[in-house]
């Protein structure tokens, strides 16, 4: 495990999470630092845990016990989960999960509905977004009438739409092809580096995960390497 | 007649547009505000992508606020005729024993009124729902030929009926519907009284009636001596008095001066009277069971819609969206299920009065009027119903747990 020099962005320490009162162990006391810009690749098995780790620093759960810090103050008592993933964290997930009465445009927009200081501009800055996706000659179109490379790129703008500061991604290659994957990945990084966005992303595939500059291994609850 | 027509096809093209927007091709989606969006138009698509299901409980709402805008309109109008009977008379105080259909005042009782300081005239008055042919009942008003009420009404043809003498006037309306002329005959519980005068009401309720003489309907209806009612006229008040501090005297006197007695302002007479209470306790009890269905139908809706986007709402939450940005959402589309629901029941509704107010049968006490108060409340009454039907469902959207909601398959 890595030990940053600077402040850490986001801090896990002695993370517990269990299910069905207490008969599953998600996670077993992880201890993670992760440092503000940094680009991490969270790898495992399947059940070892690494997607409860990412919900868990995104703020879309409570541990069972232990904390997350961000900046500092723990998630859930010093920071309100609702603002902290209004306001720093962007979501990607492997299903895309674009909403399918929405078109690209009104998709990326949805994220600012929740911040009432984004309220001006909306469909501009969406479409700047879409833009820096190249997606700009499908704006309009709906989830089922763009192919799967451009709906995670959809996706992906629409974990930008609020600005955060850390960007989540689950599997966001898990269901496109190799050349689509490349292409993802490529802007994933490009987004990280020039944002300067703290980048944490859940893989299996050993090449992406290698390619991170930080990359930790999760297996039965606990980080491995 | 050119209007009305054209305001009923108006009516109609609004219904058919609200009709055809839920019943287009999927391939036409509403485009509401295509580039911005915002949670009405998020809202009217999540309802559009169910469309069928939107349909249905449209529907529902529909007739429950076609029903109140029918009903509780048809009361209001009732009540209102009965107010013009009233004040196109001139009357400003009625004096009763207890109720309204009560008919043991005794006839005598107005010399007494008619000696009050107060008081210009008083006349006596019964009146009974009688029917005249076996399709036609009509109102039956008894009055003196002296009564100061006979000179509200417009004779169009004939003269004024004389006391004790079989003769009847009839309301332009029902001499229509009865195709009955002057010097004609109509038999009323088997006497055969000769129309002498035709008019033309102030009321609605006075155009569809007959008028006789006073002791000939208390003949009719074995009651002689007796009356329902003195119908008063106050003398002018005194300059500086307010008006309802003078009626409130006046009252005050009718009742001292004859105890047992009730004087009951002509407004307050003709929104009590038995028969308006009647109307207005069918219509709101009718349009609240229809409302009741309509909220079950918006109920199950909304409940069905939570459970089958329990993943999308966790997506919302994993996007950032509060518990309250999810009730603001659940709740702004059961409101749109009542607002549109509302407007096409407004519709429904006064459709149904137009052509109420054009049948014989009911011409008399419906008016195709429908006062723009009664609309916004019809309105107000369908998005509440809405939002009260998408208050369960709404709550239960907003406190899913993020996690277990993405987990939803």
């Amino acid at each position: 495990m890595t030990s940053p020099m600077t402040s850490p962005q986001l801090e896990v320490r002695k993370l517990c999470k269990s299910y069905d009162e207490g008969r599953i162990q998600a996670l077993r006391g992880v201890d993670l630092s992760i440092t503000a810009g940094e680009f991490l690749a969270i790898s495992g098995a399947s059940g070892s845990g690494k997607s409860t780790l990412l919900q868990l620093l995104g703020g879309l759960d409570v541990p069972t016990s232990g904390q997350v810090l961000f900046e500092n103050a723990a998630l859930g008592s010093a920071i309100d989960l609702d603002t902290y993933r209004a306001h720093q964290v962007g979501f990607i997930f492997q299903a895309f999960y674009l909403l399918p009465t929405l078109n690209a445009l009104e998709n990326v927009q949805v994220p600012m509905l929740s911040v009432s200081a984004n309220a001006h501009n909306r469909p501009q800055r969406a479409e700047a977004l879409l833009v820096e996706m190249g997606l700009q000659h499908r704006l309009r179109q709906y989830p089922n009438e763009l192919s799967a490379g451009e709906r995670q790129r959809v996706a992906i703008a629409r974990a930008l739409a609020n600005n955060p500061s850390i960007l989540l991604a689950d599997e966001p290659t898990g269901n496109l092809d190799s050349v689509n994957s490349a292409r993802i990945m490529e802007m994933l990084v490009g987004i990280q580096q020039k944002r300067g966005m703290t980048l944490v992303i859940i893989t299996h595939e050993n090449d992406i995960a290698q390619s991170a500059p930080r990359h930790i291994r999760i297996r039965d609850g606990r980080i491995e390497s | 007649m050119t209007l009305r027509m054209h305001e009923f096809y108006r009516a109609f093209r609004s219904l058919y547009t609200a009709v055809s927007s839920i019943t287009a091709k999927p391939e036409d989606p509403p485009q509401v505000m295509p580039s911005q969006l915002s949670f009405a138009s998020f809202a009217w698509k999540n309802l559009w992508r169910r469309r069928l299901r939107t349909t249905l409980t449209l529907g529902g709402i529909t007739m429950a606020i076609g029903a109140f805008v029918a009903l509780v309109g048809f009361s209001r109008s009732f009540e209102h005729e009965w107010l013009r009977l009233y004040s196109s008379a001139g009357t400003d105080i009625a004096v009763s024993e207890n109720s309204f259909l009560n008919t043991s005042l005794d006839e005598s009782v107005g010399a007494k009124l008619r000696a009050l300081p107060l008081v210009e005239d008083a006349e006596p008055m019964i009146f009974n729902l009688m029917d005249l042919t076996p399709e036609v009942n009509a109102l039956v008003f008894g009055w003196r030929a002296e009564s100061y009420e006979l000179n509200a009404l417009t004779l169009t043809s004939g003269r004024h009926f004389r006391n004790g003498q079989p003769e009847i006037m009839l309301g332009d309306v029902l001499a229509d519907n009865l195709k009955k002329k002057l010097g004609d005959t109509v038999e009323i519980q088997g006497s055969a009284f000769t129309v002498v005068g035709i008019y033309h009401g102030g009321s609605a309720l006075e155009a569809d009636a007959v008028v006789m003489p006073l002791d000939e309907l208390q003949q009719l209806s074995s009651l002689q001596g007796k009356v329902a009612a003195f119908h008063v006229r106050l003398k002018p008040a005194p300059p500086g008095e307010d008006a309802d501090a003078y009626l409130k005297r006046a009252r005050l006197q009718i009742e001292t001066a004859l105890p047992g007695l009730h004087a009951t302002p002509a407004a307050e007479r003709a929104a009590n009277n038995q028969l308006v209470v009647l109307a207005h306790a069918v219509a709101w009890g009718t349009s609240t069971i229809a409302l009741i269905v309509g909220i079950l139908g918006i109920v199950n809706t909304m409940a069905m819609s939570v459970f089958e986007r329990t993943r999308e709402i966790g997506i919302l939450r994993a996007l950032g969206w509060r518990s309250w940005n999810i009730l603001l959402l659940i709740q702004t589309e059961a409101a749109v299920l009542g607002l549109v629901g509302g407007l096409i029941g407004i519709c429904v509704g006064w459709g149904a009065l137009r052509v109420l107010s054009v049948l014989p049968q009911t011409a008399s006490v419906v008016s195709a009027a429908v006062s723009p108060l009664h609309l916004f409340e019809a309105l107000g009454i369908a998005v509440l119903a809405g939002l009260v039907a998408g208050a369960v469902p709404a709550w239960r959207g907003a406190h899913l747990s993020p996690v277990e909601a993405l987990r939803h398959d």
